[in-house]
């Protein structure tokens, strides 16, 4: 339920925006940051259609980089 | 760097003492369980899974409410696809409700009761407060007339206190939930430490991330000062995300609430506010509190407490499988017994 992936702000028609992670778009909701902080090209994180909070590319690269090597460890599970 | 981690997580847990760390998150259990990270812990060292499922402490009250709701003609009842198949003494929403539609996020809500004018929209909205911001989110931005929420939303840092004054349990420290900090901020922590000497660090959800978390706890630990850690700093502010809190302050009302199989818990529950009653399921539809039964043999709620691990219970894995859950934990993705179930 509080999985939340990082995603970059594609477009901002505030308070909604287009966010975009692993060639995967998603339309989303802006509300809970304030216009004046957000910008195209920035990272945030998306929970439930949501940006809930910033974070900068290395950050997003990084929890992404995890989430792989996790999504790969549960895959050899299933096998 | 994780064998680095592990090592010195090793060194940190003295011969004979037995620690106890809870998470309170289902996304951090599902890193521990699928990352194998249990299995690397001293013996001495146990991780516990904590009240981490939203979906699991439901009331069954709200769950036969959603069920007779939909049954109505005039109704869409809708909500996450977990809640579908909660049981319940009269089933589940799939198995015997009539109307319902299953949502990944409150905005596909408010564009489904757009589209479906001519008949009540009724969001089952369930979740800590990372979810709960979202749907003061559509609240704020306006929702169509025919949209209600029957909220069952829950607060993480209540439910911990009464973890913290519970002595069968014990806890060490705990392991604090990555996206709800985001939105409550670090320093919501901060009662641990502070009123209980129990130390606190939020972590994120890489397998490295957690164990650095873990090992900045059992650091804590040691040298007897706690204090509340923050590993998921990039993320994760000391005062969290002031917009969503204002929002959720304005649409929503701190009450006194029911958790399934463990009964009431003041200050640990969102209502609407008086102000937002129009768009409140419970007061326009009447709704009212159906005592709840149990399940016989099922012992989620040790388990949501983490009193009991999910192979504790006679049920696991014998009448109790993801495929006919019989109790809450094990129907939800985030629960301890159907990540369990998974992993082992």
């Amino acid at each position: 339920m509080c999985v939340g992936v990082p995603m970059r702000l594609v477009e901002i028609d505030y308070p909604f925006g287009v966010a975009e992670a692993k060639g995967v778009r998603r339309n989303i909701g802006l509300q809970l940051l304030p216009e004046g902080e957000i910008k195209i090209g920035d990272y945030v994180i998306v929970h439930v259609g949501f940006a809930i909070e910033k974070l900068d590319k290395r950050e997003a690269d990084e929890i992404w980089k995890g989430y792989e090597e996790l999504l790969g460890l549960m895959e050899e599970g299933d096998a | 760097m994780v064998e680095g981690v592990i090592r010195q997580i090793r060194e940190l847990i003295p011969r004979g003492k037995r620690l106890k760390i809870m998470n309170v998150c289902g996304s951090h259990e599902h890193t521990i369980s699928s990352s194998g990270i249990r299995s690397l812990m001293p013996e001495g060292l146990e991780l516990i899974p904590g009240p981490g499922c939203p979906v699991c402490v439901c009331p069954e009250s709200d769950i036969i409410n959603a069920i007779e709701l939909s049954r109505r003609d005039d109704v869409l009842l809708v909500t996450y696809g977990d809640m579908l198949r909660v049981p319940s003494r009269e089933g589940s929403i799939i198995s015997n409700g009539r109307n319902f539609r299953m949502v990944t996020s409150p905005s596909e809500v408010v564009r489904i009761a757009r589209e479906d004018k001519d008949r009540k929209v009724i969001f089952f909205s369930i979740g800590f407060e990372t979810t709960t911001a979202p749907v003061a989110a559509i609240l704020e931005t306006g929702m169509p007339e025919n949209l209600y929420i029957l909220s069952s939303h829950r607060l993480t840092p209540r439910i911990m206190e009464v973890l913290v004054m519970d002595s069968e349990i014990g806890i060490d420290g705990f392991i604090a939930p990555g996206h709800v900090s985001a939105i409550v901020g670090a320093d919501a922590w901060r009662v641990f430490p502070e009123r209980y000497g129990i130390p606190v660090v939020v972590a994120g959800f890489e397998p490295e991330n957690l164990l650095l978390g873990l090992l900045e706890l059992l650091r804590q630990i040691n040298d007897g000062r706690p204090y509340v850690g923050n590993v998921y700093r990039h993320v994760v502010r000391p005062q969290g995300n002031t917009t969503a809190q204002r929002l959720i302050n304005k649409y929503f009302t701190v009450s006194d609430v029911n958790w399934r199989a463990i009964g009431n818990i003041p200050r640990s529950g969102l209502e609407l506010r008086d102000e937002y009653a129009r768009a409140d399921a419970k007061r326009v539809f009447g709704l009212k509190e159906v005592k709840e039964s149990k399940i016989p043999g099922c012992i989620c709620d040790r388990v949501v407490l983490g009193k009991a691990y999910p192979d504790d219970c006679r049920l696991f894995k014998k009448a109790c499988t993801p495929e006919r859950p019989k109790g809450p934990c094990m129907v939800s993705i985030e629960g301890a017994c159907n990540i369990w179930f998974k992993n082992r």
